[in-house]
């Protein structure tokens, strides 16, 4: 008698806390700013923002985190600092965010890093790849994506293999444009001190770059190089085919921001873009976990777009948190940032690890890969671009297509 | 290092940039002639227009043949509309401007300037649109320079419209009334001139070709609420340089602005190219108000 | 006599409204809200100044902005480069802006209506590109950082709120005196004015240099508040919400700005997440008031609270 009412009372409690935890799930938010209006680039904090929402899908899916689901607190800023700072001041004060992820321009995570470092709450940069981002030293932030010093070795390296000996930069005149502009020619002159390297600094809210680009017809340079985002990177390399300059018999161009998985690229550049040479981030080819194709499937699934690199970042940025929160079982800062530090994880594009040296290595992941791509046909897709340059396969400039 | 080949294509450049100012500066002109006020939402005119043109070609798929005088007569039609709701304050008595006319014409006309931007901003999308292109070549010869397909193109229509305004000016009625009130409006007036008709057609016309410029424009510079800004600030300069009121003086400005600038970029600064035109117009302010062609003892 | 009754009313009105904000934290310490007030404040400040420059002396300046943002940039300058505490900043920011302001509104002396609005409206373009283009000293559109005076919100709010009593105050005294009759004289007429020996070029100086004072005081404040300084303060399309706030709160009144900011900016925040059509309403009232209601707001209220007399007050 008495072990069935033992029994009967275990199973009502039971029962009453499974349904009380049914109920007590209250989500864990997640801050996230991206840019979603004008002046910012909209291209690419769409894709930020899709690529969080799958991932965020695919976590929830499995049951979130601790039990309990994430949700996605979105702000747009505009692609304006201030604004940024007074969205992850909003995010944190306001909604109560655990960490601020998602941010894809270097000056607005300049920006609102101050604010998560005075409140002390974890910022994972998705994509601002300014050195002075990592320079800091913000125990707060961490950098699962590129930073400027790699693209610059990159970029580098590449010109010097293209054995080039006049090299004309064009970079936009914000943080990434001026700081990787600058990186290279630092690179420059240690790996090939006798190539001859300047940047123009473009205004990116600029129609017509004409007159920087005007004197390089009478004096071509050997690569036109782009530091810049659309939608004045389209302008500009328009106005760089339409004056003859790049891609030419004799000049090559660099795309180092990488435009051309960019889901509105061959809208807008359309001859300009044949035989450019693009520093990618992500092609389909390249080596890649298999939780990368699970993500882009369920990107393509959602958007009907191809996946891009910024997609990856952003599941990136996401997964590295739940993991982190996992780990520390908790979602409070302090053990959340030592959990972050401690950060060991395979995501979608290898193993991430953040580096505790100062300077440009503080809190990045190093090893972040990259290849080098060639487009040779119009409207060309990033997957049919034939791969000139990755981990083991050094650049050839006599396999590359010439205009 | 300017050499010749260099110089050809900056005046080339330059004067074609210049051909697509003056669109926009002759019908400031032609309104500060007749009203004498500066519209502060000149740009919005552009900008509407350069929405018109790429919606009705773009997403309604109508030929751009017809597209184009389209986005001229949407330009048209708000401007008639804004000159009769808000610029009769101007020839009426108003107890509450005084003698502020002038003040009541910047504010209204900066008001209106927030609120067709924010209008288009809000209805539309802040996104810049991608408006078809008249021609789609990428790259054609013209003489030393190489130009995109439309912008000869547009460079074409350009010239073909300012000619036309121009032979409208000198051998129409109303264009000759339109060069009456400009003069001496109560001269006019007296002579059997309707005076306001003409401002309202001014107002009209001016609307009209902001509002091509920014549809001939809008396959280059693609629309968005505030694409009125840039060429609106340069249509103040122009007006002011070529003397508030004189048409061919604001042709000529525009062209000669057009060359300052591109030579101006390259010889002096590129990243200050802008402010070129806008210190000209303080400096002409200051020491020759009338501009270039304007008539003298004109009160400033 | 009666624009000094007036005026009186005004400002005791403005103490009121300054006095029931101040008690505003005592129920609402939403640091996020308290965040808008006090920009709500920083414009309140500049609409003030501008209003002395356009409603009191009609002088019609597009520059009001870019006055705010060479005060944030002086005080964010001296700090970065020359390592001055924050009251020092404070005050080579004011102090340079009524400088420029003086040498401008010296320069545009003779110029009015529209020709005074495109020139000033032509420096303030210029001054916008020139920090935004030198890059080397003020790092362009990335923003200048400014080391924070100090964290408390509350206190912020308290701060503002006294800089804004401070600059009404001043702007009382200043219109009360005999100066007040004889901006508003030039406003009304000039030439009469000049006529009745009113000095022109002294009075339009005076009123150019303290109200570029007083925006690049509001705008020192400012940075020492953001942390950070960017070009974006003197946008053009700032000026507009200056322009419209003083025009809906009611030009030529000494609490019109000062409603016009609160009621504008406040009202911008509360709908943000509503949609955002607030810009264009705005829009909309600056050109319904213009045509219909030159004195705003303020003037509307006044009117209905007036009782009908024979004579106007």
């Amino acid at each position: 008698m008495r072990n069935v009412s033992h029994l009967a009372i275990a199973a009502l409690t039971l029962s009453v806390s499974l349904a009380g935890s049914a109920y007590a799930a209250d989500p864990v938010k997640v801050g996230v700013t991206v840019t979603q209006s004008p002046p910012g680039s909209v291209v690419q904090g769409t894709q930020v923002k899709d690529g969080l929402e799958v991932a965020a899908k695919m976590l929830n899916d499995q049951g979130g985190v601790l039990g309990r689901p994430i949700e996605l607190v979105v702000e747009d800023t505009q692609g304006l600092p201030e604004k940024a700072r007074a969205a992850v001041e909003k995010l944190i004060t306001r909604d109560k965010v655990v960490a601020i992820v998602g941010e894809h321009q270097s000056s607005n995570v300049l920006a609102g890093m101050e604010v998560a470092h005075r409140y002390h709450v974890p910022y994972i940069n998705t994509n601002g790849w300014a050195d002075a981002i990592r320079e800091k030293g913000y125990p707060e932030v961490f950098n699962p994506n590129n930073y400027n010093r790699r693209v610059a070795m990159a970029a580098a390296d590449s010109i010097k293999k293209l054995g080039a000996k006049k090299v004309v930069a064009f970079a936009e005149n914000t943080d990434y444009g001026i700081g990787l502009a600058k990186g290279i020619a630092e690179q420059l002159k240690a790996v090939a001190p006798d190539i001859s390297y300047r940047f123009d600094t473009l205004d990116r809210a600029a129609k017509d770059y004409l007159p920087a680009i005007l004197p390089l017809r009478s004096d071509p340079p050997d690569v036109v190089v782009d530091i810049m985002l659309p939608p004045a990177a389209y302008i500009m390399m328009n106005q760089v085919y339409e004056q003859g300059v790049a891609p030419a018999t004799k000049t090559w161009l660099y795309d180092a921001s990488g435009l051309a998985d960019y889901p509105d690229f061959w809208q807008n550049v359309k001859e300009a873009g044949k035989d450019m040479l693009v520093f990618g981030l992500y092609h389909p080819k390249m080596k890649a976990p298999e939780l990368a194709k699970t993500i882009g499937d369920a990107y393509t699934k959602k958007t009907g777009a191809q996946p891009s690199r910024l997609l990856y970042q952003a599941a990136d940025s996401l997964l590295v948190v739940a993991d982190a929160i996992k780990r520390a079982n908790s979602t409070e800062p302090d053990p959340l940032v030592k959990a972050l530090e401690a950060t060991k994880y395979t995501g979608t594009r290898g193993e991430i690890t953040f580096s505790t040296e100062s300077g440009y290595k503080y809190h990045q992941w190093l090893d972040i890969p990259y290849v080098t791509f060639q487009i040779t046909e119009i409207g060309q897709k990033v997957a049919d671009a034939p791969l000139v340059e990755q981990a083991g396969q050094p650049l050839d400039p006599s396999k590359l297509a010439r205009p | 290092m300017l050499t010749g080949a260099l110089a050809a294509d900056l005046a080339v450049n330059g004067l074609v940039t210049g051909l697509f100012y003056a669109l926009m500066a002759v019908g400031l002109a032609l309104i500060f002639g007749v009203l004498r006020i500066v519209n502060f939402a000149h740009g919005e005119f552009y900008m509407v227009g350069a929405y018109a043109y790429t919606i009705v070609a773009a997403r309604l798929g109508v030929p751009l043949a017809v597209a184009l005088p389209t986005a001229f007569l949407f330009g048209a039609a708000l401007g008639w509309i804004v000159e009769r709701t808000l610029m009769r304050p101007l020839y009426a008595n108003i107890a509450t401007w005084g003698l502020m006319r002038d003040e009541y014409a910047v504010i209204v006309t900066f008001g209106l300037s927030l609120l067709l931007v924010n209008l288009v901003d809000k209805a539309i999308g802040p996104y810049a649109f991608r408006a078809p292109a008249l021609v789609s070549a990428s790259r054609i010869v013209v003489g030393p320079a190489l130009m995109s397909g439309q912008k000869v193109a547009a460079a074409g229509v350009t010239l073909v419209t300012l000619a036309f305004i121009a032979l409208f000016l000198r051998f129409s009625y109303w264009g000759r009334a339109v060069r009456a009130v400009s003069q001496n409006r109560l001269g006019a007036s007296l002579a059997g001139i309707d005076a306001t008709a003409v401002s309202s057609l001014v107002f009209a016309l001016a609307g009209g070709l902001a509002a091509l410029a920014g549809a001939l424009l809008s396959p280059i510079i693609n629309a968005s609420p505030d694409v009125g800004a840039f060429p609106a600030i340069k249509s103040y300069v122009i007006v002011v340089l070529g003397g508030m009121g004189s048409i061919l003086g604001a042709f000529i400005a525009s062209l000669l602005l057009g060359l300052v600038e591109s030579f101006g970029a390259v010889l002096v600064s590129y990243q200050y190219r802008d402010t070129f035109g806008l210190v000209l117009l303080i400096l002409f302010l200051l020491f020759r108000p009338q501009g270039l062609f304007g008539e003298r003892g004109r009160e400033v | 006599m009666s624009g000094d009754i007036r005026l009186r009313r005004e400002f005791i009105a403005t103490a009121l409204l300054l006095v029931m904000l101040a008690l505003l934290p005592l129920v609402q310490r939403d640091v996020y809200w308290l965040g808008v007030l006090v920009v709500s404040a920083y414009f309140a400040i500049l609409a003030s100044s501008w209003n002395l420059l356009a409603g009191f002396t009609g002088q019609f300046s597009l520059a009001p902005a870019a006055f705010a943002m060479i005060g944030a940039y002086g005080a964010a300058l001296s700090a970065t480069y020359y390592s001055v505490p924050p009251i020092l900043g404070l005050i080579i920011g004011t102090g340079a802006a009524g400088l420029i302001g003086l040498v401008l509104g010296r320069i545009v002396m003779r110029l009015k209506g529209p020709y005074l609005a495109l020139t000033t409206l032509s420096f303030a373009e210029i001054a916008r590109l020139v920090a935004s283009n030198s890059i080397n000293i003020t790092r362009g559109d990335l923003g200048l950082p400014i080391e924070g005076w100090f964290n408390d919100r509350v206190l912020w709010f308290y701060v503002f709120l006294g800089a804004l009593a401070f600059v009404i105050c001043g702007l009382y005294l200043l219109l009360r005196s005999k100066a007040g009759l004889f901006l508003e004289a030039i406003r009304d007429d000039e030439i009469a004015a000049a006529r009745s020996g009113v000095r022109i070029v002294f009075w339009k100086t005076a009123a150019f240099a303290i109200s570029s004072a007083a925006a690049g005081f509001a705008g020192a404040l400012y940075a020492y508040f953001a942390s950070l300084v960017t070009p974006e303060l003197g946008l053009v399309q700032q000026t507009g919400l200056v322009v419209s706030m003083t025009v809906i709160g009611g030009m030529g009144s000494l609490i019109g700005p000062v409603v016009g900011a609160f009621l504008v900016y406040v009202t911008s925040e509360w709908l943000r997440d509503v949609g955002g059509w607030q810009l264009v309403i705005f829009a909309a009232l600056v050109i319904v008031f213009a045509r219909l209601f030159r004195t705003g707001l303020w003037g509307l209220v006044t009117a209905a609270l007036q009782p009908r007399r024979g004579k106007p007050a």
